[in-house]
């Protein structure tokens, strides 16, 4: 039986009567992985997040973290959870240190602790530097220091990419993978692109206008875009090409003077191109269209 | 919990460095001696006379409080609470306080901890002021005596812990307002207008109804000519009532919010 670090069972949530943005989300996020919630902007992801750490409060549904009914062991849960919920939590008017030094007195962590996470996240240097003075990237660096500085074993990042430039955003997956990797702690990250983070991922969750289409491991979702490709024949007769593809139980469709074929065997396909040439039909070109995972993930919330 | 009060405390501590707050905790306390001392500086001639008084540590404490019990000490309890409060929408960060593992009711009065004794400080600083306005002129003018009239410390003690106890329902719901609304201009705001309402009310024998006149009326007790009534009831008490039903009401509406960053 898998083992979940979250579960949230028919979490449902209203900002007013007629305003419905949450809809029986049953969110699992395994311990051990790292989870991503994924929709577009405006799906409930910052919603469900909030609800879990307790942000807002439940109206219906239940949630359960390390099994513990959330509600019932708020204080105990939120010492194992480290969390960067929309914006990073700065205070502008302290530097780096001090953002951590008050942080660290609440989660009685060691003072060492504080100079591990800044270098870390590459903010050792920051000296007498106001938060409100770093640009954007320090800021996330910042707020993912934050998260971790009490060594959480349960991390959640909403969308804690946003604003980083594309070397910000690999060093953020990478800093993110091996957190999990070394120190096995999980991790659910929100984001509304699923090439931001299809990289580091183990499991997806898609959640579209506060209902979630899909939920499961990244490999589904991998099968999912196999089973979505494709082989795209181009001729110089289509119409007497699909003839021939029926002799092999194919049931090709022409789109844009194109053979769109199921994926089959590559033995198949060579059959096919010699059966095709002997019959004195041209063939300019054989192509595998892959669906991208970004396709799918717009297929699923389109469907 | 008293551990986790006090770590939680520390943390809070450290959030008002380099604010607006903690610098007004010191401009405030001393900006009536600081002007004292100019004063008494400009008019050297008369402050031996004066020195020697057989009233003047008492007459001295009675000048140094009349801008301050009237319009500075009201005002910066308004600026200094909603200030602090202010700290965690202006950064956005209640977020990050309410995912922190701490009680609700530790957070409520950690944080006003550090507003009441930002106004013991104020008042440590401000007394000392008091003197200082004493000591400098002396020290600087020729011929100025030390005044012989004994310091009646008891007094003072007494008179500190009276404006303190009255500017507690100040500090009740200038917090109250300050947790409540995210927009700074609605605690400032409310707390100015209370502030003017009390002063125009003072002449009014059901003045100390409102919560911001007790500080007023403690100075205006010993007027000799009062400008004010005398209010029927004693403003002391009204003064704690008010700061336990502010606090209390401020205390379930901060528990009960839906939204908590």
């Amino acid at each position: 039986m898998t083992s979940y670090c979250l579960q949230t069972q028919h979490l449902t949530h209203y900002y007013s009567t007629s305003e419905k943005v949450l809809n029986q989300i049953n969110l699992q996020v395994p311990r051990g992985s790292i989870y991503g919630y994924l929709g577009p902007n405006g799906a409930g992801k910052t919603t469900t997040l909030r609800l879990v750490l307790g942000l807002l409060r439940v109206q219906e549904g239940e949630v359960f973290i390390f099994d513990k009914p959330f509600n019932q062991h708020r204080l105990e849960l939120l010492k194992s959870i480290g969390s960067m919920i929309e914006s990073p939590s700065l205070y502008g008017h302290l530097t780096a240190y001090e953002n951590l030094d008050l942080l660290q007195r609440i989660y009685k962590c060691p003072k060492a602790r504080i100079a591990e996470v800044l270098s870390l996240v590459g903010l050792a240097n920051t000296g007498s530097k106001k938060a409100s003075q770093f640009s954007l990237g320090m800021r996330q660096r910042l707020g993912i220091a934050i998260a971790l500085l009490h060594n959480p074993s349960f991390l959640i990042l909403d969308e804690p990419t946003n604003g980083l430039d594309p070397n910000g955003m690999i060093e953020v997956r990478e800093l993110l993978k091996k957190l999990n990797r070394e120190q096995r702690i999980t991790i659910l990250i929100s984001s509304h692109l699923l090439s931001e983070i299809e990289k580091m991922v183990t499991h997806v969750g898609i959640v579209h206008k506060g209902s979630m289409l899909f939920q499961s491991t990244l490999e589904e979702l991998k099968t999912r875009q196999l089973q979505s490709s494709s082989i795209e024949l181009e001729t110089s007769n289509a119409e007497a090409a699909v003839q021939i593809a029926k002799e092999f139980n194919i049931h090709p469709e022409i789109r844009h003077e194109k053979i769109v074929l199921p994926v089959v065997s590559k033995k198949i396909v060579a059959r096919l191109n010699q059966q095709l040439v002997q019959q004195g039909i041209d063939v300019y070109a054989i192509n595998i269209v892959k669906n991208d995972l970004e396709t799918i993930f717009m297929d699923v919330i389109n469907n | 919990m008293t551990a986790a009060f006090t770590y939680s405390f520390q943390s809070e501590w450290i959030k008002k460095k380099r604010t607006l707050a903690s610098w007004l905790v010191i401009i405030g306390g001393f900006f009536t001696p600081a002007i004292v001392i100019v004063a008494r500086l400009i008019n050297h001639s008369k402050l031996k006379e004066a020195y020697l008084a057989t009233d003047y540590w008492e007459r001295h404490w009675r000048n140094s409080w009349e801008s301050m019990a009237m319009f500075l000490l009201p005002v910066g309890v308004i600026m200094a609470t909603s200030l602090i409060t202010q700290i965690e929408y202006k950064n956005n960060t209640w977020k990050q306080v309410h995912t922190a593992p701490l009680s609700l009711t530790v957070l409520f009065f950690s944080k006003l901890l550090v507003v009441v004794v930002m106004i013991v400080q104020f008042f440590i600083l401000f007394n000392a002021g008091i003197y200082a306005s004493v000591i400098i002129p002396f020290w600087l003018v020729k011929g100025v005596p030390y005044p012989p009239e004994p310091i009646n410390y008891f007094y003072f003690l007494k008179e500190n812990a009276f404006y303190f106890i009255d500017c507690l329902p100040i500090i009740a719901l200038q917090y109250l307002l300050g947790l409540r609304f995210k927009n700074f201009l609605v605690s400032i705001g409310a707390g100015f207008l209370l502030w003017v309402a009390s002063l125009g009310s003072l002449i009014w024998k059901y003045g100390y109804v409102l919560p911001y006149t007790y500080c007023m009326y403690n100075y205006l007790k010993g007027e000799t000519i009062s400008k004010a009534a005398s209010p029927a009831v004693n403003i002391h008490w009204m003064a704690l009532l008010y700061a336990s039903f502010f606090l209390a009401a401020g205390y379930v509406l901060y528990v009960t919010q839906k939204e908590k960053g």
